[in-house]
């Protein structure tokens, strides 16, 4: 699958489908690291393990390289997904980035419980099947349980925040400047452990929609909080309620944007008297 | 036991005056907000009350099609939906957030909308897992 | 110009972490973690993210600058050098070498800080070189060393994991090493007991399972406990002291006069606590120690590191993997600076200057005679500048804010006749200095990092420096050629292998095997692997000694004029004097300010509130800072960061010394609170 991922790198370049492919580079010493190919004959060094998102660092890439620069990225499902949320948001032009989309192995997906471990467009590879989050057992344990019991289980797994500040700058979509939490008004600044509630929720809610599942934040965690758990349920929730899934789709848009006549809500997850105003409002 | 209600001017607002001129008796433990639209309370802000110690936050609103702002709170009650699943999901519980459109105009109503959910955060277990801070 | 991706060392803690930085452009844009590195494994804390952003701050230094009256002007290379070694040879000539004083630095990498102590001893033959591991873990290096042999780190950090019972005493580490705390709450949530023992509710004691509150400057008494309790219970490990240990009797009739009670009343805490905890270590199959600044910090420093390591020792979990004695090193490079010989009494290697042998195979080596008297401290030459001490050259070290009784400091600083001062800014040190030397920061030098693990890490090069700012490794072989030695280093390699060729230990590191994942030593040949724990089959210094530990309780104790305990430390998102963390916008954003902790009781009997101005005065000084009232603190107790230029806690605190290991007592002394009126807004 390398040669595969090689070959498309160096046609890509070639061809001058793009100016330069961002992927990971086998260098001096075995050292691997995020590199940008620009020649197809650099192409030889190139990897594709381990697991390492790319798009926040296309982001950046593309911002500050000059106007009209191609940028392809190898992508991983998740990749792919995070990156096609960051031009939904505007913050990646379409025309200047390319995919070479890889497929995860099977073991891949299951160390980061993936559903979907291959992107749309899919170059080398072969598909394979997704875990289902909800079959875990320690994603089932977290989310079991009354209220009072869950609520101290999440307590005390996010007391150990050592508010470094890793799940927002590894997530590939936490792009806003300035950030909410950075600001007093939102989580105090100065102590450990952050506030819980508003740092750990506040950071999870504005990735409701956004969220593409590829486990950055959970990765760069120092202390291991299962930061992946806090967003399937709401991931969960819009995929039954509105069929939608962040990332898959670069041409809709989040639901949650728009008003119930245009993106209506189906299932159990509005109160009943929402729908009923909403026939009378129709009539 | 502390709540924190956020009152559309055009709806809840009306109704806490009305109560307030009816001289209807209601649990001291709340506070009312005035805001502009129901739409106009981030998520992040009921999120920010809770960590401050609220057993409860009430966010009160005009009917669907009802709204002032044409859509605005389609799109509130849609993010706060969404805001009650993360609630659930990590045990403070859905229910300790009150989204209620177009149902506290009047002061009988608007009476009628805090003691119900006062009377259910009663019966809650209480926050102190969350709010026991350093 | 598409951005290039360096794999480097984190510049801030001893945990070593693996950064990645993005150079556009010649810059340094951006920090991420390194997914491949064997300790941090892809994650880092606040400081780690943030470690490029003081790289390009306006306020590097950028040219040689030389005190003229009040101010500073701009000197050229030449003219910095020449005067440097004027000035340093006549003071040697008229005053002689132990004149002279160097401190060395635990910022530096290992290569420069040999290069530094081997000019200090081979120019003016004196052993007068020291760095600031004596105000941090001097007490380990002597302590361990008596005790094991060696004073560093038993174990690997991804053994604290796999633990079963692991003690903290005195470390904060989950703001202060936070990515060792991600193992410790590995270790927790397979089911390890986390025990921890620290007269603060630190956010490591709020997320244990047990949380001591012992008095300040109680550990032996505590310890003494534990032990006695564990050999009135027989569970003590008597194959294990049979077989590899010394001194059992001694210690054993020492204990006799710590009964649990008498140990319980001296650290107000509950007998039964004790005693569980004591069982804790004792049952559990792998249990690990790990201490910090809480330990060393005290007059009876040395002591207290014997009580721990006599803990570890009765229990045999000493020499095995999960288990072990975790001193976690302040600085990033402090256990390499140790290694290097940047010590007064030891050469590289620790190999002590006052063994005839010793100081025969370095003078052969060096082609010098080199001094047989053991040199100054840190606090000895700071406190006799101006007398024994004529001329001091310090390299990236701070004392105007990192040292006790800091008002002493400042006034001793002016009392010397000459000043050198290497840094990468104009810190409060380098404003007292007569010549200021540009040096470099970690993104631009090449050179190995040897973290709290004994392994050596592989710095590489990112950018250019800023100006004329050389290399501390060029400065110093700049100088010491000036001064007549030679030092034909061309690249810190060639130094390592010198290195190696006099320190066992090292015989095996080279530069082209750090490449991957760094190696711990002892590695004594090319072939070897590295070592992950030490004294697997036999201590280093054959049998593990035990050492009756001496307990003296803080010299100052609260009374009516200064009712309150203050200790210093650190807070997470800054970094000891603040030199590079108060420059970097994320971090000063994070606090910006001085604070100081209080108990909420204390402070309504004060009548103090959040955020208020107060004074906090001891015998030596006062500061003002901000008040924040929480409960972490005990009734009692103050805490003050030592971070913050404008409100050095360092003002405060007790120089009185540990009389084997003079570190100071930073963590205990008597202050008085007072709330400072509001009008004039001075900042």
């Amino acid at each position: 699958m390398l040669e595969k991922v090689k070959e498309i790198a160096r046609t890509v370049l070639a061809e001058k489908q793009a100016d330069g492919v961002l992927g990971l580079m086998k260098g001096q010493w075995d050292i691997i690291q995020p590199h940008i190919f620009e020649s197809p004959v650099e192409v030889d060094a190139l990897v594709i393990e381990p697991k390492w998102l790319l798009a926040k660092m296309a982001m950046t890439v593309l911002r500050s390289s000059r106007e009209g620069y191609r940028l392809a990225v190898v992508v991983r499902g998740c990749d792919e997904r995070a990156l096609t949320e960051l031009v939904k948001r505007n913050q990646i032009e379409k025309e200047r980035l390319v995919t070479i989309g890889i497929a995860c192995t099977a073991e891949q997906a299951q160390a980061c419980i993936c559903d979907r471990p291959y992107p749309q467009k899919l170059d080398c590879g072969d598909a394979v099947a997704g875990v289902d989050p909800f079959s875990i057992e320690s994603v089932k344990e977290l989310l079991a349980g009354d209220g009072p019991a869950r609520m101290e289980k999440w307590a005390n797994i996010l007391k150990r925040c050592i508010k470094c500040y890793g799940c927002r700058n590894s997530c590939p979509i936490c792009v806003c400047v300035p950030c909410k939490l950075e600001d007093q008004v939102w989580v105090e600044t100065g102590v450990i452990p952050a506030e819980v509630l508003s740092y750990h929720l506040i950071r999870a809610f504005h990735l409701s929609d956004t969220c593409v599942a590829c486990g950055a934040c959970q990765e760069a965690c120092p202390v291991n909080i299962p930061l992946m758990a806090l967003q399937l349920s709401m991931r969960e929730m819009l995929r039954e309620t509105y069929g939608y899934d962040a990332g898959l789709d670069p041409e809709r848009n989040s639901p949650i944007l728009y008003d119930l006549c245009k993106e209506p809500a189906a299932g159990q997850a509005l109160p009943d008297w929402v729908n009923s105003l909403r026939k009378d409002d129709e009539s | 036991m502390k709540i924190l209600i956020f009152a559309c001017k055009w709806c809840g607002l009306i109704g806490a005056d009305g109560a307030g001129k009816k001289r209807i008796q209601l649990p001291p433990e709340f506070r009312v907000i005035a805001v502009e639209c129901a739409a106009l309370v981030e998520p992040d802000a009921v999120i920010r009350a809770f960590a401050s110690g609220m057993t409860g936050v009430a966010v009160l609103g005009c009917h669907l099609g009802g709204c002032r702002f044409n859509d605005a709170n389609h799109a509130a009650i849609k993010r706060l939906e969404l805001l009650k699943t993360l609630l659930d999901a990590t045990g403070i519980g859905g229910k300790r957030l009150l989204i209620s459109f177009g149902t506290a105009h009047e002061g009988y109503q608007y009476a009628e909308v805090v003691k119900t959910f006062f009377e259910e955060l009663k019966t809650m277990p209480s926050t102190v897992a969350w709010t026991a801070s350093l | 110009m598409n951005p290039d991706f360096i794999k480097t060392i984190c510049p801030y803690c001893g945990v070593g972490c693996g950064l990645v930085l993005k150079v556009e452009d010649g810059k340094v844009v951006g920090t991420y973690p390194d997914k491949e590195h064997p300790v941090s494994r892809g994650t880092l804390c606040i400081k780690g993210w943030s470690a490029h952003q003081f790289v390009h701050h306006a306020d590097r230094l950028k040219t040689p600058l030389v005190k003229r009256g009040d101010t500073f002007e701009k000197i050229s290379w030449d003219d910095a050098i020449a005067l440097a070694v004027e000035k340093l040879q006549s003071t040697a000539a008229r005053y002689g070498g132990d004149a002279i004083g160097g401190l060395s630095s635990a910022k530096c990498t290992n290569e420069e800080n040999y290069l530094f102590q081997k000019m200090i001893r081979m120019a003016f033959k004196t052993n007068n070189v020291d760095h600031c591991a004596r105000l941090c873990h001097a007490p380990t290096a002597v302590g361990m060393g008596q005790t094991t042999g060696s004073g560093a780190m038993t174990n690997s950090i991804s053994d604290l994991a796999g633990a079963e019972c692991i003690l903290i005493i005195g470390s904060n580490a989950a703001e202060s090493h936070p990515i060792i705390m991600g193992e410790i709450y590995k270790a927790a949530d397979r089911g390890a007991a986390v025990v921890v023992v620290d007269p603060r509710k630190t956010a490591v004691a709020e997320n244990a399972q047990v949380h001591l509150r012992i008095n300040p400057g109680t550990d032996i008494p505590l310890l003494c406990g534990m032990m006695r309790h564990i050999i009135d219970e027989g569970l003590h490990n008597e194959k294990f002291i049979h077989d590899r240990m010394e001194g059992f009797d001694e210690l054993k009739t020492f204990l006799r006069s710590w009964p649990v009670e008498r140990a319980a009343k001296e650290c107000g805490i509950a007998e039964e606590e004790i005693r569980r905890v004591a069982e804790m270590y004792a049952r559990a199959k792998d249990a690990a120690a790990v201490y910090c600044m809480g330990i060393t910090q005290h007059a009876c420093g040395t002591a207290n590191v014997h009580a721990v390591c006599d803990l570890a020792m009765l229990c045999g979990q000493i020499g095995k993997t999960f288990s072990g004695v975790y001193p976690l090193r302040g600085q990033n490079n402090v256990q390499g600076a140790c290694d290097m010989g940047a010590l007064p009494n030891v050469y590289p290697g620790y190999q002590s200057v006052s063994v005839p042998a010793v100081k025969e195979k370095f003078e052969k080596a060096w082609g010098r005679e080199l001094s047989a008297k053991p040199g100054l401290t840190v606090t000895e030459m700071i406190g006799s500048a101006g007398k024994d001490i004529r001329a001091l050259y310090i390299m990236a070290e701070n004392p105007a804010l990192s040292d006790p009784d800091v008002n002493h400091v400042l006034e001793s600083l002016t009392k010397l006749d000459f000043l050198i001062v290497q840094d990468i800014f104009l810190t409060e040190t380098a404003k007292f200095a007569d010549l200021v030397l540009p040096a470099v920061c970690f993104a631009e030098k090449t050179g190995t990092y040897t973290n709290t693990e004994r392994r050596f890490q592989l710095l590489r090069k990112a950018v250019e420096p800023p100006g004329e700012a050389k290399g501390d490794f060029e400065i110093i072989c700049l100088l010491a050629n000036a001064l007549g030695l030679d030092f034909p280093y061309k690249h810190p390699g060639e130094v390592m292998e010198e290195i190696a060729k006099l320190v066992p230990e090292y015989g095996g590191i080279r530069f082209d095997r750090l490449e991957k994942a760094g190696l711990q030593w002892p590695c004594p040949d090319l072939k070897h692997e590295g070592t992950r724990f030490l004294h697997d089959v036999q201590f280093t210094r054959g049998k593990g000694l035990f050492i009756v530990p001496a307990y003296t309780p803080p010299f100052e104790t609260p009374d009516g004029e200064y009712p309150y305990w203050l200790s210093t430390g650190r807070m997470f998102a800054h970094y000891h004097t603040g030199t590079m963390t108060r420059r970097s916008a994320f971090l000063s954003r994070e606090m910006e300010g001085a604070y100081a902790e209080m108990h909420p009781e204390d402070a309504i009997k004060a009548g103090i509130r959040e955020g208020d101005r107060i004074r906090i005065t001891s015998r030596r000084g006062s500061i003002v800072t901000a008040a924040r009232i929480t409960k972490r603190v005990a009734r009692g107790s103050v805490f003050a960061p030592f971070h913050f230029t404008e409100a050095r806690a360092n003002i405060l605190t007790n120089p009185v010394l540990d009389p084997i290991s003079k570190i100071p007592e930073f963590k205990a002394c008597a202050a008085r609170i007072e709330k400072e009126p509001h009008e004039k807004h001075e900042r």
